[in-house]
């Protein structure tokens, strides 16, 4: 079993970032822990779960996909080389973050290949870090996932009694970063830390699909969904959440044209020229969120767009709580 | 040099012709830029594609020119919002970034040797003609061809030198129709909402195929007037037009249902859209 010290983790930080990676990681950005770009090993701040999280390091909040130059006589496009981007490290993501990654190579790989997100996947080298937190609002065991799931990880820590951390390759990627850094990593034992426990125990995932799938129409959205005030900030919060707009920044003479999040619970996200809105009201929108994640998604790609995090749980301005809507459509 | 495929970049194609449908719908007719493309690029009648105007954004249309006319591809939009006033502002020999094609498309080898009946309204006759075109230049492929199409107004109804040619050929049966009180003084065609004109020229039903496009409101009433004559909803085929963004199942926002109209359609039968939750 490989171990490695805190001290050692921050070194491989540092060790990383000399090597020319680009390495992301909680740190404190004010008052709060952030996955951002570390300047150093010092800055890694494991104490808590992120508020915002980790999917920005594949799909950023906006990115431009191509860049325009318009005169009179021609119209020259600039396109935008993903391949560019840096080779990665993500650490000290917690699973239920890591878990979302692989479930959206899905969608971004399905017959269209957006290497915007499929280039920033591969290019990062993703070290996962068992959970020793959470909160009330944490619900990943309901998600079929736990504190301790390596899933989407390419190298997976487990915070041991005394500060040091157990070391498990998972990866190839993740064996090619251990041996690379060989020197930072000894050979030992130890007790691993309590892991977080979850308050909401399993949820029967295929009952609620099934229930999904007969109840298209029924009171429940309304009951739900009538207090949201379509904020979004549930969708931008979560790991899984991949919807996005296209926009075009600058004047008519030169600019950029960006991807950037979206959120189905906007007013606007569907509405149509003509001024007609298939989900002109937060029912039916909180309706779709709750299908995409739980039945459209699972239905289309078998996964499900939710890893518990319950970082929608923390945020929602009205209260709305997705693990307890699930608790009440388990119980039906 | 890119050695990777971005799927967000349009190709570039120039304005050939303007041509103004009514006083707020415009078609306009493109040539793709890059020679290679223009030779290459191929499409299948149902298809769309999406449009930039760059500086405002991309905006979703059919591809409303025949697949069998190569050379050039037409699309027509009514400017009503951000991309579409800036689409508007263009002129001859500007540019205008196309994506596309995408989505599938009408089954037209399964039309083969049956009557056709298409119903559209308002501007959404362009995802239709692309078809009738087709069918028009495969012409012995087919049994009779129906055209009912319908429009608020004469000032409303689009491709109005094509309906006259429609009009006058032997092979075809318009029928145009406006909304009660949308006619001038010299209006030659009928006066009525579509599903009323529809039902009073009662086309056959028998090993025939009924393709409807219009605003929902025509296709909610346009359905059950097919039913009674005596159409399958399998025979009956239209297009969704959901707001699009992405064009190619990535961005989420055009799906209904389990369905995501970018890549599962536009193109359905009646039984298809049926089957799907009642949102669009």
């Amino acid at each position: 079993m490989k171990t490695i010290t805190e001290q050692n983790l921050r070194a491989l930080v540092d060790a990383l970032i000399s090597d020319g990676k680009r390495v992301v990681g909680p740190r404190v950005a004010g008052t709060m822990t952030l996955y951002e770009p570390l300047t150093g090993g010092a800055e890694l701040a494991l104490g808590e779960l992120p508020r915002r999280s980790a999917k920005e390091t594949f799909l950023p909040l906006c990115e431009t996909i191509l860049t325009y130059e318009q005169g009179k006589e021609a119209v020259h496009l600039g396109d935008v080389d993903p391949v560019r981007l840096p080779e990665t490290v993500l650490i000290g993501a917690r699973p239920c973050d890591v878990a979302a990654a692989p479930v959206l190579d899905a969608v971004f790989s399905w017959d269209y290949r957006d290497e915007f997100f499929l280039e920033r996947r591969r290019k990062t080298t993703i070290i996962g870090l068992a959970c020793t937190g959470g909160d009330d609002a944490c619900f990943c065991t309901a998600m079929g996932l736990s504190p301790a799931d390596s899933t989407g990880s390419d190298l997976f820590l487990t915070p041991l009694k005394g500060g040091s951390f157990r070391c498990d390759a998972i990866t190839d990627k993740g064996t090619a970063l251990l041996a690379a850094h060989a020197g930072l990593f000894a050979d030992g034992t130890g007790e691993p830390l309590p892991l977080a426990e979850p308050a909401l125990g399993a949820l029967d995932l295929e009952k609620i699909r099934a229930w999904l799938d007969g109840h298209f129409e029924d009171p429940l959205w309304e009951e739900i969904a009538a207090r949201c005030a379509g904020c979004g900030a549930c969708a931008f919060l979560c790991p899984a959440c991949h919807c996005f707009d296209i926009v075009d920044e600058g004047g008519t003479a030169k600019g950029a044209r960006r991807k950037s999040w979206d959120a189905c619970g906007f007013g606007k996200f569907t509405n149509h020229a003509s001024g007609h809105n298939p989900r002109d009201v937060q029912p039916q929108r909180y309706r779709n969120r709750i299908m995409h994640k739980f039945k459209y998604y699972v239905d289309k790609f078998d996964q499900r767009l939710c890893t518990g995090c319950g970082r929608c749980i923390r945020a929602c301005p009205v209260g709305i709580d997705i693990a307890a809507v699930l608790e009440e459509i388990n119980d039906k | 040099m890119c050695d990777h495929k971005n799927i967000y970049l349009p190709q570039l194609a120039t304005i050939e012709a303007i041509i103004d449908e009514t006083p707020d719908i415009r078609t306009f007719r493109l040539v793709f830029q890059d020679e290679a493309v223009r030779d290459t690029f191929s499409f299948r009648a149902g298809q769309f594609a999406e449009y930039s105007a760059f500086g405002a954004g991309e905006s979703t249309f059919c591809i409303a020119s025949a697949p069998t006319r190569a050379g050039s591809i037409e699309c027509c939009f009514r400017a009503v919002g951000r991309v579409t006033e800036a689409l508007r502002q263009l002129e001859v020999g500007d540019t205008v970034g196309v994506r596309g094609p995408y989505g599938n498309s009408f089954p037209i080898e399964e039309f083969f040797g049956k009557n056709l009946v298409f119903v559209a309204g308002g501007i959404a006759l362009p995802p239709l003609r692309t078809l009738i075109w087709q069918c028009l230049d495969w012409r012995e492929k087919f049994g009779e061809i129906t055209i009912v199409y319908g429009a608020r107004t004469e000032a409303d109804l689009v491709y109005k030198r094509e309906l006259e040619e429609w009009e006058q050929r032997s092979d075809v049966l318009l029928v145009k129709t406006v909304d009660p009180g949308g006619n001038g003084s010299t209006w030659d065609g009928k006066v009525g909402f579509v599903p009323n004109v529809l039902e009073e020229a009662a086309p056959a039903a028998a090993n025939s195929i009924a393709l409807v496009c219009g605003p929902p409101i025509m296709i909610k009433f346009t359905l059950p007037v097919l039913e009674r004559l005596g159409f399958a909803d399998e025979a009956i085929y239209t297009t969704l037009e959901n707001r699009m963004k992405c064009g190619i199942g990535k961005c989420g926002r055009c799906n209904v249902g389990n369905v995501y109209v970018c890549k599962d359609g536009p193109v359905f039968t009646a039984a298809q859209v049926k089957a799907m939750p009642q949102e669009f």
